[in-house]
């Protein structure tokens, strides 16, 4: 098992592969959208422009999927932020891993590494550096956690009646039930999205013990990969939307 | 692999920093110019139907006027063809009234050539046979009355004659 590069700042514990990775994938989303958006044209629009308007109708199909078109307007931002960030998060993991075996006491700005804390002699820590952001279940917690207090405080803020008594149906009896349902909702995400992401690389490690003869499996698999960290970007998205939709909107024919 | 609440915070602020530079800096833009675009087509295609429909409407009038000119035209031909008709038969009409004048006329010029013809004969006549007369009878013919009488006699047999 790889072990994380976690430097402590009093209490707080700092990931730095966390960090770094979360870095890098914001910058490259926040790079490609900025190129799509240089040059926007209405009469002439390149191909880049052509590309991201596309990811954006794909969006749109998502949200109008969920809820009415009208009122998820709003969501459509977040539903691109989603679906770029987790997209390009799966795919950072696959073509490479940087790990590095650092001795004993390995100190970074001054600080010690957690991992390599109190190592005998002659050990190696096994330090991880660069993955898939989204192969760490802190990193998918954190985005299960954004979407679970969005779909709560939009309910409460948009939709109160009805979302405080969906919690007393179909009787008061069901209200822990509720809860719990409610509560599932990110837990599933968030371990939906590692454990894809997650397996996929413990696979791609897997295949390159075997050496040369592992070469068409691993293209198999990368290629395999790529569409999972698809799937899965596309599943949160539209899990997201489908949650949102489930606390704001109050369907007259449900009841 | 374990839970890090430190983690699990790092990702929610790196998630909202990305979500509001994006929506800032790139979506508004992007979401603008897809609405123009959008409008841009739908301008595109209301002018296209509208000047299809311009179109037919020209097709349409180009077509009335059309037979309205073939009517028209109908019209002066046929209109021609009975005004040609009329004047052929008023020809003709004047053409047989002259022809009866000319011929009344002609008839009354003979009429009156021959009463003249008449005439003249008979004075001719008249004096002729009085003078054959008066060879004849020389003196038993003396008075005026009695030779005219004799003359009238003998002209009204010759009159009956012819």
């Amino acid at each position: 098992m790889h072990e994380s590069p976690i430097i402590k700042f009093g209490g707080f514990h700092l990931d730095l592969s966390a960090v770094i990775m979360l870095f890098v994938t914001c910058t490259i989303v926040f790079v490609l959208v900025r190129l799509a958006v240089r040059n926007l044209s209405v009469e002439n629009p390149s191909k880049l422009q052509n590309f991201m308007e596309w990811v954006v109708e794909f969006v749109q199909g998502i949200v109008a999927s969920a809820m009415d078109l009208k009122k998820g307007k709003g969501y459509i931002s977040l539903g691109l932020t989603l679906i770029l960030f987790i997209f390009v998060a799966n795919l950072l993991g696959l073509p490479f891993a940087i790990i590095t075996d650092l001795p004993a006491n390995f100190e970074v700005f001054g600080k010690t590494i957690e991992a390599t804390r109190n190592l005998h002699d002659g050990y190696m820590a096994h330090v991880l550096w660069w993955k898939s952001p989204t192969a760490d279940i802190s990193i998918t917690a954190g985005l299960a956690i954004i979407v679970f207090i969005l779909m709560n405080y939009l309910g409460l803020k948009l939709n109160r009646k009805h979302y405080l008594k969906h919690y007393l149906e179909p009787f008061p009896i069901f209200l822990p039930l509720n809860i719990i349902e409610n509560l599932a909702k990110p837990v599933a995400l968030a371990i939906r999205l590692f454990a894809n992401i997650f397996a996929g690389e413990v696979l791609i490690t897997v295949i390159l013990k075997m050496g040369i003869l592992g070469i068409p499996f691993l293209a198999v698999w990368q290629g395999f990969s790529i569409f999972v960290g698809a799937l899965q970007a596309f599943i949160f998205t539209i899990l997201t939307m489908v949650y949102i939709a489930q606390t704001t909107i109050h369907e007259e024919a449900a009841h | 692999m374990e839970v890090l609440w430190e983690n699990i915070l790092i990702s929610i602020v790196a998630f909202a920093i990305l979500y509001f530079l994006l929506h800032k800096y790139a979506f508004s833009k992007l979401f603008a110019i897809m609405e123009q675009r959008r409008e841009l087509v739908m301008n595109q295609m209301n002018e296209a139907a509208e000047t299809r429909k311009q179109a037919a409407l020209y097709v349409e009038e180009q077509k009335k006027a059309l037979d309205q000119a073939r009517q028209e035209a109908h019209e002066i031909i046929e209109r021609s063809r009975q005004t040609s008709n009329k004047q052929a038969e008023q020809l003709i009409e004047q053409a047989k009234e002259e022809t009866v004048r000319l011929k009344a006329e002609a008839v009354r010029d003979i009429e009156n050539e021959k009463n003249k013809a008449v005439e003249e004969l008979r004075g001719e006549l008249g004096s002729v046979s009085v003078k054959i007369a008066s060879k004849l009878i020389e003196r038993e013919v003396k008075t005026d009355e009695a030779q005219e009488q004799l003359v009238d006699q003998y002209l009204k047999e010759v009159g009956g004659r012819s």
